[in-house]
């Protein structure tokens, strides 16, 4: 073996190691993750089998024969390979219910019906149904927060959308300064949003209980978008402008040797080259009011946020691990999205931290 | 008269910063100082509205204070630390141009991407008794058939290790890169220059590269830091309130789970001035870091 060769195998080795061990933290990451996932499609049954199954069941195989009290249902267990036991009943209502409840796989009172007509010629009977996946999903819509879900859904995306639109005006206008004019107490001013932004948020949201009541705001999505705004609309000045100090201002001055107006300028040439920029500012204003909780709570009574029901649920789930495991996924969903979409943006504020 | 209105008009350029910016000070004036300040007068003053410090006697004396301060800094402090040198080790270990390299920094971004709501449902279905955690265990071939492990039921120090891991797991691939941007950001050649002069790798670490990091290491520590000092979902999902008091689960405890007392106000507000003073603290030495306080001259050098 010669030398060269000896060398290839030592960086192939190398390599390797590389990669087992990138692909190692990544497992560490998302392990917990690709549980919940699982979790969440999982029925009720399934759910609370010990220990709990890697995938979710897509079918499920009934055997029905007679039993002591009258019908004797079974399910195919995947993990024991074998029909277990599941009800000995002659309400047929029930079983309808239970197969839609706790096996994840509905049928009808007539379908069961049907099947059961089948006991006179043989016995004892088998059949499947195809599992209906999202149901744990649909059930969180309807159940969570005492049906609150959906609304509370529409009034996050609410406050999000306001929240987007007072950062992005506001914001947006005070970053163009910072970018294009040189004025006293720039610095000062620029740290200050800086301060601000870190400030504790639950440390405004206490005290803004008692000016959101003399407002009229308090329990309404203005309310707790006027106190997410303060956060992002200091973000958004540091985003648009670093945005708007990458736009060579040679552009602007061109368009005004053309004769355009400083607003034409504006409208014209700059504002279309920041806009992916802006987009992303967008995105972290979403982020933002979203994800947050404390003020939420704080600032809401009856009409809570999404975030609110899904703590609300988390918080009891004792009962309904599958559910609470579902609607963490629909929380996640957007954030994750939204992050993947700016993730460029994300990368350039952790990398250039020094500023 | 034609100069008086070129006057005016270098006024008017002059201003414009000012105009541009006014929005934001209206509205930082309304919606922060002025809540600032409520929460401010709020804090020293009595129901009657006169000057008093019983507001922060009655915290120091609340049974959970120093519960809420001991647990607080035990999990900020273990937590930024374990953090902070498991993030550098694989931020090291990482540094090399990879294929699937963009792919495996998203990757890296969901934990942290994760609402604080979702991450509470994830643990708290993975850590009761019969959840996946000691699935995975079992799976693994760490849990015998039918045993498991009771998570949520140890001692005070075992849960605040379980709340310092789970932390952990959500914040050290975002530190990690923010570590790498720095280092990417270091040129190769200071390293090499080391190596020539005959530095092994720890003394490149050491001498060279940690040094250059230093202004990176300072902000993730520091933001990490600000966030969490703040922390309290995990803690109140996966313990309930009270169990395991936090400075803002505190403030939440007092204001939604026993309002309607007298006092719940006061202490609530005592503790938010607590937590916004920390946090202001921290967030001054950020600045100072970052140099907020230099002139403006300086800074655009």
């Amino acid at each position: 073996m010669n030398k060269k060769t000896r060398r290839n195998i030592h960086r192939a080795a190398k390599r390797t190691t590389f990669y087992i061990f990138v692909t190692g933290v990544v497992i560490a990451m998302l392990l917990p993750i690709y549980f919940v996932v699982s979790l969440s499609f999982l029925s009720t049954r399934e759910a609370y089998r010990y220990p709990l199954p890697l995938l979710p069941e897509l079918k499920i195989h009934y055997k029905m024969t007679h039993g002591e009290r009258g019908y004797l249902l079974s399910v195919y267990d995947q993990i024991d390979k074998e029909y277990q036991t599941v009800m000995d009943t002659q309400d047929l209502d029930k079983m309808s219910v239970y197969m839609k409840s706790q096996l994840g796989a509905p049928m009808s009172v007539s379908e069961i019906q049907q099947q059961i007509a089948r006991l006179d010629t043989e016995d004892p009977i088998y059949f499947t149904r195809r599992k209906n996946l999202l149901y744990n999903y649909q059930t969180f819509f309807q159940v969570a927060g005492t049906g609150q879900a959906v609304p509370a859904l529409i009034r996050s995306l609410e406050i999000c959308a306001m929240t987007i639109v007072i950062s992005l005006f506001i914001g947006g206008m005070a970053g163009y300064a910072f970018a294009r004019y040189y004025f006293k107490g720039r610095n000062a001013l620029k740290f200050s949003v800086l301060f601000v932004r870190m400030f504790p948020g639950v440390a405004i949201a206490m005290p803004m209980v008692i000016i959101l009541v003399n407002m009229g705001f308090y329990d309404q999505p203005i309310g707790l978008s006027l106190v997410y705004s303060v956060g992002s609309i200091a973000l958004t000045i540091w985003i648009t402008a670093s945005i708007f100090m990458g736009i060579p201002i040679s552009l602007e001055e061109a368009a005004q040797v053309f004769g355009a107006t400083k607003i034409q300028t504006f409208i014209r040439i700059t504002l279309p080259l920041a806009l992916p920029g802006l987009a992303a500012c967008a995105m972290y204003a979403f982020l933002g009011a979203w994800n947050e909780t404390v003020a939420a709570i704080i600032l809401t009574q009856f009409n809570p946020t999404f975030s609110v029901v899904v703590y609300q649920t988390v918080l009891g789930a004792v009962g309904q691990v599958n559910l609470a495991a579902a609607g963490g996924i629909v929380m996640a969903l957007p954030a994750v999205l939204f992050t993947f979409f700016i993730r460029r943006y994300i990368h350039q504020m952790w990398g250039g931290v020094t500023v | 008269m034609t100069k008086t209105k070129k006057d005016w008009k270098k006024l008017g350029e002059k201003a414009v910063p000012y105009l541009l910016l006014l929005p934001v000070i209206i509205y930082y004036t309304a919606f922060w100082l002025h809540p600032v300040l409520v929460s401010i007068v709020g804090g020293f003053t009595d129901p009657a509205g006169h000057f008093t410090l019983q507001n922060f006697a009655m915290v120091i004396h609340d049974k959970g204070f120093v519960p809420a301060l001991k647990n607080t800094s035990i999990i900020v402090i273990f937590s930024v630390t374990l953090e902070f040198i498991a993030a550098l080790f694989l931020a090291l270990l990482i540094n090399r141009k990879f294929v699937g390299a963009n792919f495996f920094l998203f990757l890296a971004m969901i934990p942290m991407a994760l609402p604080s709501a979702a991450a509470g449902a994830m643990w708290i279905t993975g850590l009761t008794a019969h959840g996946w955690v000691n699935s995975l265990l079992y799976y693994l071939g760490f849990l015998e058939k039918g045993k498991s492990i009771y998570w949520l039921a140890g001692s005070n120090t075992s849960l605040l290790a379980l709340i310092i891991v789970i932390d952990a797991w959500q914040v050290i691939p975002s530190v990690m890169i923010i570590l790498l941007a720095g280092l990417q950001n270091i040129s190769e050649e200071m390293q090499e220059a080391g190596y020539v002069f005959g530095g092994d790798y720890f003394t490149v670490l050491r001498k060279i590269t940690l040094p250059l990091l230093k202004p990176t290491i300072q902000t993730a520590v520091i933001l990490r830091l600000i966030s969490a000092i703040q922390i309290w979902l995990i803690v109140v999902i996966l313990l309930g309130f009270s169990r395991m008091p936090v400075l803002v689960e505190r403030i939440v405890y007092y204001h939604k789970v026993v309002h309607g007392l007298d006092i719940s106000y006061q202490m609530a507000t005592g503790y938010t001035i607590i937590v916004a003073a920390i946090v202001s603290l921290v967030s001054l030495a950020y600045l100072q870091v970052s140099g907020a306080f230099k002139r403006d001259r300086e800074a655009e050098a």
